[in-house]
């Protein structure tokens, strides 16, 4: 298929090769930088690839509006059909648009409890198959560590692969610790397989492992992203 | 004459049974238009006024969008009956594209429901600023307070009370005006005394809270008013300064409120309206310039230029059509001579008149910003009238393909008259309801937007037209379409004695990404007389209402022709047309034709608890779920859905969630029919044949 042979050198692969295969079904993955780095192209061009490789996708959101979530997938959409040349963009777009839902929550108005019923109440009643679950404004400063916990169960006992976004306040104190963790995801590491910082570097954005599960991490990536584009490469 | 900052042009906006039409009532009454308050479900069976039809009376709904006159504190305001219903979009949006600003009207017990997120939503897209009123404060659980919580919650306004209620439910006595901090009470026997007191002492502290709140939300839109708060020289009309600011830039929601029922807060609600709402030279219209190719134009609200004016509703009355305008530039009197865009007939405005629910009043001249309705005239609802050499559009000619169809029958001969009399008036009113006689069954077949849209319809035909039909099982629209560039190259040939028919075409037929049909002649040095060019065509045009796969018409079709032949003697028009219905049928099936299906948008609404049971219903309709939205309590699925699927949802939906979920859909798009459906669908058109 026309879809799988696009998929072969997608970042996506770059960063699986580099980080022993990707966080994988049953665990968790995080993306996290200071406001407007680039964390939500991040989040919504990893589900795009899924989506290219067949593989459907949930996308929760805490923070944007529907309206603003789905612009940001047609907005990479575009970018990887237009780097790629898709021929078909739109019949394709159409196809890979199927297995694509968007949940959208309140944090402040219901528990991780409730939000992971309604998840699993679409896969299971919805019979909708996700495979990747993408968890977008996220506040960890409010997250207590039991509900990363239930996430983390909730991931292993579904298969789900689950993707958060973090972003990181400024404070006036130190975002990172020294290995690189950032300082509000330290409570919660054990919750999490794979942390992946951003960092602002003038033209170009750099990706950095800081945990990946019990390996060393591999700290800069081979891959930038293009603040102009916003895709990753 | 009134000028036009004393002119309001206001819808009322709501879920059904908020009340709405009592609502109005109690407007028209207070503004001294009628006498006597009737009662919509009343004892006197005489009815609400506004309610034109005996069928809206029943249901409860509205669904004409008939404009009222009325005069509050100097101000005239012309109220439009905004029908509530998603399956009548074009009335909708038809009535919405002459509103200045609206009321959203919500239940104090009830909040946010389906409904009032769908008009919102419509009173949005065309940019209408609203303000709020919370009605049925006298009823049992009513909570207002709630109420406000919600529109900010589920529809995002910048909700901000401007009164509080003195009493809820049984002791629902009036309300607290929270800009001027006095107490205001409705007394005699319809309420028509408004009496200002002093706050129960009970209620200040609330009051003063809120209007704290009110301060915060208001001073955001006027330094003088922040200036006054710090100062502590904070005056009534500064808030009002404020509030007016938010509200036009559609950044404020004022929240009023009362109990139209008891005749609680109907005059505060008219002192918002002609308050805080835009008059018609305040907001932006565009109309569409044809001259240039539809590019948008600022229309300004001056009498002295060229009018423009849209014919948004036609009604039959006692004394023939009445057509309501909305003038948006220039002015008109009797005399004035307009052009219809669309047909581009010319007319001159005879009598000019202003309506009440069910008086008229003649008035001389009409000018910008003002609705009125003319006598006479022949057009259609939509119709653009300009002065001549204007050329402009208030809206465009793009018009919905109807998704269903429903067989009709009359069961006597009278009724066969009066039917074609009522489908006459229907289609005039309402371009997304069409009629058509099938060549084969010669029934009469309806079209439209949805099981509702038609059902209307033909109980307007019994009650208004007394025409009695029986009803076929509702069909969907299917259509079918072409995947694939094919060429063909087709000779019609017959000589059978005398004059003989020829004609050759050649050329291809291809898959066109908008419109139905287009034709391209690209033959070139005569191969084809020109004659019989337009022959061709039409040869095209007659096949493609006819697929092969399951008689449905094709659309997204290019024909272009680039060669042929013809015969001095033996071709003629007959010959070409028969050519390219040869042609077509001999490409079509190589083009890799597919079955369409009209696709749904579908919004579900109900508690939390029953997610599942709403995901799980989608998804056995074939539907894709494009997202989930909740709230904590609430959970909205919205998801696209092929319409065949939908038939009986409501009740499935009901049982599913003991009736705590709704659903509105619109029509969508066009969409490809998975094969095993298509090949079910080709089984059944073929037994149908045989």
């Amino acid at each position: 298929m026309v879809k799988t042979a696009l998929s072969k050198r997608s970042p996506l692969r770059i960063l699986e090769e580099y980080t022993h295969g990707g966080p994988g079904a049953g665990a968790t993955a995080v993306l996290a930088s200071p406001k407007g780095v680039g964390k939500t192209a991040c989040l919504v061009h990893i589900a795009t690839e899924k989506l290219f490789q067949g593989k459907p996708v949930i996308h929760v959101s805490y923070a944007s509006r529907v309206d603003h979530i789905i612009t940001w997938y047609e907005d990479i959409f575009k970018g990887i059909a237009r780097r790629r040349r898709l021929r078909n963009a739109p019949a394709v777009r159409d196809e890979i648009i199927r297995k694509r839902v968007i949940m959208n929550f309140k944090q402040d108005g219901m528990g991780t409890e409730q939000v992971l019923r309604s998840v699993e109440a679409m896969i299971t009643f919805g019979k909708f198959p996700a495979e990747t679950v993408i968890v977008d404004g996220y506040d960890f400063g409010l997250a207590a560590s039991a509900d990363l916990r239930k996430f983390k169960e909730f991931a292993r006992r579904l298969g789900l692969e689950i993707w958060f976004s973090a972003s990181l306040r400024e404070t006036g104190r130190p975002l990172y610790e020294a290995d690189g963790m950032p300082c509000v995801l330290a409570d919660h590491r054990d919750a999490l397989d794979l942390v992946i910082t951003l960092h602002a570097r003038g033209d170009h954005v750099e990706l950095r492992v800081v945990k990946d599960n019990d390996h060393p991490a591999a700290g800069v990536l081979p891959l930038k992203l293009d603040p102009k584009t916003l895709l990753i490469a | 004459m009134t000028t036009i900052d004393r002119m309001r042009n206001i819808g009322i906006s709501a879920h059904i049974d908020s009340g709405k039409t009592t609502l109005t009532e109690r407007i028209l009454f207070y503004c001294k238009k009628i006498h006597k308050i009737h009662e919509v479900k009343g004892k006197d069976g005489v009815g609400a006024t506004m309610d034109h039809m005996d069928l809206e009376r029943e249901r409860g709904i509205t669904i004409t969008s008939a404009a009222t006159n009325v005069a509050w504190a100097g101000r005239s305001i012309n109220l439009i009956d905004t029908p509530g219903h998603v399956d009548f979009t074009i009335e909708v949006e038809r009535s919405l594209r002459v509103l200045d600003g609206a009321v959203l009207v919500l239940c104090a017990v009830g909040g946010v429901q389906s409904q009032t997120t769908t008009v919102d939503r419509q009173l949005r897209r065309y940019n209408v600023p609203r303000i709020a009123f919370v009605n049925k404060c006298d009823r049992v659980g009513a909570n207002p307070f709630k109420v406000r919580d919600q529109l900010e919650e589920k529809l995002r306004h910048n909700a901000v009370l401007l009164q509080i209620p003195i009493g809820l439910e049984a002791g629902h006595r009036g309300v607290v005006d929270l800009v001027e901090m006095k107490a205001l009470t409705f007394e005699g026997p319809d309420g028509e005394e408004v009496r200002a007191g002093e706050i129960p002492e009970e209620l200040r502290p609330e009051a003063r809270k809120r209007r704290d709140e009110l301060l915060d939300a208001a001073s955001l839109f006027s330094d003088e008013l922040t200036e006054a708060i710090l100062e502590d020289k904070v005056t009534p009309g500064l808030i009002r300064q404020a509030v007016r600011r938010g509200t036009i830039a559609r950044k404020l929601t004022p929240v009023f409120l009362g109990s139209a029922y008891r005749n609680k807060g109907v005059q505060s609600l008219l002192d918002g309206i002609v308050g805080y709402l835009p008059h018609p030279g305040e907001v932006e219209n565009e109309a569409l310039d044809l001259e240039a190719g539809g590019a948008p134009i600022k229309l300004a609200a001056d009498p002295s230029l060229p009018p423009v004016l849209l014919a948004f509703k036609l009604e039959d009355g006692p004394y023939g059509q009445l057509t309501y305008i909305r003038i948006y530039q220039g002015r008109i009197e009797k005399g004035t001579e307009l052009r219809n865009t669309r047909s581009g007939r010319k007319i001159k405005v005879g009598r000019l008149i202003r309506m009440h629910a069910d008086a008229m009043a003649d008035i001389g001249e009409a000018s910008a910003g003002d609705i009125a309705a003319l006598f006479g005239v022949d057009c259609a609802s939509g119709d653009t009238f300009c002065a001549p050499g204007l050329n402009l559009a208030m809206t465009s000619i793009y018009v919905p393909e109807p998704v269903i169809s429903l067989a009709i029958k009359p069961v006597d001969k009278q009724s066969l008259g009066r039917l074609a009399k009522a489908l006459n008036r229907f289609t005039k009113e309402d371009p997304t309801f069409r009629t058509h006689v099938d060549p084969e069954s010669r029934e009469t077949i309806i079209q439209g937007m949805g099981e509702l849209h038609l059902d209307v319809y033909v109980e307007r035909m019994k009650r208004e037209y007394a025409a009695e039909v029986e009803t076929g099982p509702p069909q969907v629209a299917y259509r079918e379409s072409i995947t694939a560039r094919v060429d063909f190259d087709h000779v019609h040939k017959k000589q059978t004695g005398g004059a003989g028919q020829f004609g050759r075409v050649i050329g291809y037929i291809e898959p066109l990404a908008e419109g139905a049909y287009e034709f391209r002649n690209e033959v070139k040095g005569g191969r084809i007389p020109k004659d019989f060019i337009p022959s061709c065509d039409k040869g095209f045009r007659s096949v493609l209402r006819k697929g092969e796969l399951i008689g449905f018409p094709v659309i997204g079709v290019r024909v272009v022709l680039t060669d042929g032949a013809y015969h001095e003697v033996d071709s003629s028009d007959a010959a070409f047309q028969a050519a390219a219905i040869g042609a077509f049928r001999q490409a079509y099936r190589r083009a890799k034709p597919q079955i369409l299906e009209p696709v749904m948008k579908v919004s579900v609404e109900g508690p939390v608890d029953f997610a599942g049971a709403i995901f799980a219903s989608i998804n056995q309709r074939r539907g894709t779920i494009v997202s989930s939205v909740e709230d904590g309590a609430f959970t909205r699925v919205d998801a696209e859905v092929p319409l065949s699927e939908m038939f009986g949802y409501s009740n499935v939906l009901r049982s599913l969630t003991q009736g705590k979920a709704e659903f509105t859909m619109e029509f969508l798009k066009y969409g490809r029919v998975p094969a095993p459906v298509a090949e079910e669908l080709a089984r059944i058109a073929a037994a149908g044949k045989g």
